[in-house]
């Protein structure tokens, strides 16, 4: 407190604590104010934990894969500290989401607050690329033919497509370039652009003030100071959301798939879950409505968004009389989680357990063919990769023939036929079937 | 309005006082050590962690003891992949072997104990001679002449099926005993 005095003597602090801390809430302090500082509070953690994983990150293709299998294997609290920056991120869409949900809700976009609404879209699209720069750094399987599809769609653009592919890539293929360009996109332009944008969205709100409640008799009951109250629900939904991140970190490990393999295209990716709905939309387009989905509707509704402020020029806050705004916004969230639940159950369709996978396993291992072959970078190279054979050779019945006569179904193979029981060979058959990416 | 609040006279907004805005104060303070706690034990954890590591040593095979001619020193190649970070690098040493005549192999490390350099076998006069500063070791490793303080260093070694295996160490340059680095 003598430290404070005697600083404070000095530097004038006083004012600047009353401004910080006796901001004007209308209506007085409460839980639904809460989404702007937790998701301020997720991107400071998002901040340092990112700092720390670049300790030990290498952004070039030869060693940004080991990298992360050193963080994750090598490093105490390695996978901790990944696991908080990966799911941070989704925690931090989702209270972006919940962020702006309030703001709709409530219409504090209306008029005096529309630029802080604008300003607030644009931090939203920082985020997003944010994940999407983020995503390609562990260069991984997943990283790069989720990244390849990503660029790959901005390539339909008309006119200036190619040239936006190329300037994201940084050359003709997806490769070194790209990978040190995505990663001082992540770590360096991005960071600086985004703190701008909160310094603004922030210096407007306290120009403006925060809207508080629909209802005038609400507000009328006065303002509640920011501090103490407020900060304290702030602190606590902080606390909780850590608590949640870090039990996601430590419970639901984040594996890394393969190492990038560029000359595998039988690799199915997938992207983040907060893409997911609109990589579920483009698989109901096809030809000449695909530039439709892929830039004609994201252009469109980015748009929209951003100007949601002079398009909805309903001057009612109150949710009540705001029936076709809440309409609108109902069937938005509709079609996003409806697409979104179509996706997840697509891909996280329960596989069904089968003994006769584990017992191949176990034959592939009696046989000794990790010798010849690699599964998931163990065994030898003499043979195919079997990783995701399954994809690529998905007929049983072509399994059953190849393994008794491997001539016969890929002429000029040294693979030698084995004598196998009808059970050995249905069962090694299944775990052949069973070697795919479906996750 | 909260029956609690009272006006706050210089602003008119109304905030909590006494025990109630302690409470407060006390929760943030408490939410805001969790967090930094949690954060700080992981993160110290996690940036010192590498930076204690030893190295792991394991026994290298360096050829057949049987290779080795008696009573004259042999140069022997030493390969092992050093852990540098997510990286592997191939190190290669030239150790010394030499057996003696009644079987028992001795391996020197190739560094010369006074200041680090590498010496080599002069069969002439059979002595060990380093060309920095002119130390003379003798077959055994032995002192015979120059600044050098220590006999050459013995590298553990043992014989396995045949093959000599060796674990390669480094000591420190220029004190009476050796030291491991």
């Amino acid at each position: 407190m003598r430290l404070y005095e005697w600083l404070d003597s000095r530097l004038r602090l006083k004012p600047i604590r009353e401004t910080l801390l006796d901001e004007p809430i209308p209506g007085g302090a409460s839980w639904i104010y809460v989404f702007g500082s937790a998701t301020l509070f997720l991107f400071g953690l998002q901040a340092i934990t990112g700092m720390f994983l670049a300790l030990y990150y290498a952004p070039t293709p030869d060693h940004a894969y080991d990298s992360i299998q050193f963080i994750e294997k090598e490093i105490t609290f390695g996978s901790f500290v990944r696991g908080l920056h990966h799911w941070g991120a989704s925690i931090m869409v989702v209270m972006i989401g919940l962020h702006m949900l309030q703001t709709f809700l409530y219409g504090a976009y209306k008029p005096p607050r529309e630029l802080m609404w604008m300003v607030g879209v644009i931090l939203l699209f920082i985020t997003l690329v944010f994940a999407f720069t983020g995503y390609l750094l562990p260069w991984d399987q997943n990283a790069y033919w989720a990244t390849q599809v990503g660029i790959n769609m901005v390539g339909g653009v008309p006119m200036v497509g190619d040239f936006l592919v190329r300037v994201l890539r940084g050359g003709e293929s997806l490769g070194a370039l790209t990978l040190s360009r995505f990663f001082a996109v992540h770590v360096l332009f991005l960071p600086a652009v985004l703190i701008v944008g909160i310094v603004l969205h922030l210096f407007i709100l306290r120009r403006v003030g925060p809207a508080g409640p629909w209802s005038d008799e609400r507000a009328k009951l006065g303002s509640e100071t920011f501090a103490p109250r407020q900060v304290y629900m702030d602190a606590v939904v902080m606390l909780a959301l850590f608590m949640v991140v870090a039990a996601l970190a430590l419970t639901v490990p984040f594996d890394l798939a393969d190492k990038a393999n560029p000359s595998d295209t039988t690799f199915v990716p997938v992207p983040g879950w907060y893409f997911l709905f609109y990589y579920q939309l483009l698989k109901y387009v096809h030809g000449p409505f695909e530039p439709l989905v892929t830039w004609i509707l994201p252009a469109a509704f980015i748009l929209v968004v951003f100007f949601w402020p002079f398009i909805d020029r309903n001057p009612a806050r109150n949710p009540a009389q705001r029936r076709t705004t809440m309409l609108a916004g109902a069937a938005f969230l509709m079609v996003v989680f409806g697409l979104l639940g179509l996706s997840l159950r697509d891909l996280y369709a329960v596989p069904r357990l089968d003994p006769s996978v584990a017992h191949g396993k176990a034959l592939y291992a009696q046989y000794g063919w990790a010798g010849c072959h690699v599964i998931h970078g163990e065994g030898g190279g003499v043979g195919p990769d079997l990783s995701y054979v399954g994809d690529a050779r998905p007929d049983r019945e072509w399994h059953h023939r190849h393994f008794q006569d491997p001539q016969a179904m890929v002429p000029g193979s040294i693979m030698p036929s084995f004598p196998l029981t009808d059970r050995e060979l249905h069962d090694l058959t299944s775990y052949m079937l069973s070697l795919t990416q479906g996750r | 309005m909260h029956p609690e609040a009272e006006q706050n006279d210089s602003s008119g907004f109304y905030t909590p006082v006494g025990s109630r805005r302690k409470f407060f104060h006390w929760m943030t303070g408490i939410a805001a050590s969790l967090i930094g706690v949690g954060l700080a034990i992981p993160l110290i954890g996690y940036v010192i962690s590498p930076a204690f590591k030893r190295m792991e040593q394991s026994w290298i095979d360096v050829g057949r003891e049987r290779d080795l001619p008696v009573g004259k020193p042999k140069q022997l190649d030493y390969v092992t992949s050093l852990k540098d970070g997510w990286m592997e690098t191939k190190a290669e040493k030239a150790l010394w072997a030499v057996k003696q005549a009644d079987g028992q192999v001795t391996v020197f490390s190739p560094i010369c104990p006074h200041l680090g350099c590498g010496y080599r076998w002069e069969d002439s006069d059979r002595t060990f001679k380093c060309p920095c500063h002119g130390s003379v070791f003798d077959i055994s490793g032995k002192v015979m002449a120059g600044p050098a303080p220590r006999s050459l260093d013995v590298l553990p070694t043992k014989i396995e099926n045949g093959h000599l295996l060796v674990i390669y160490k480094e000591y420190k340059a220029g004190l009476p005993k050796a030291v491991e680095l």
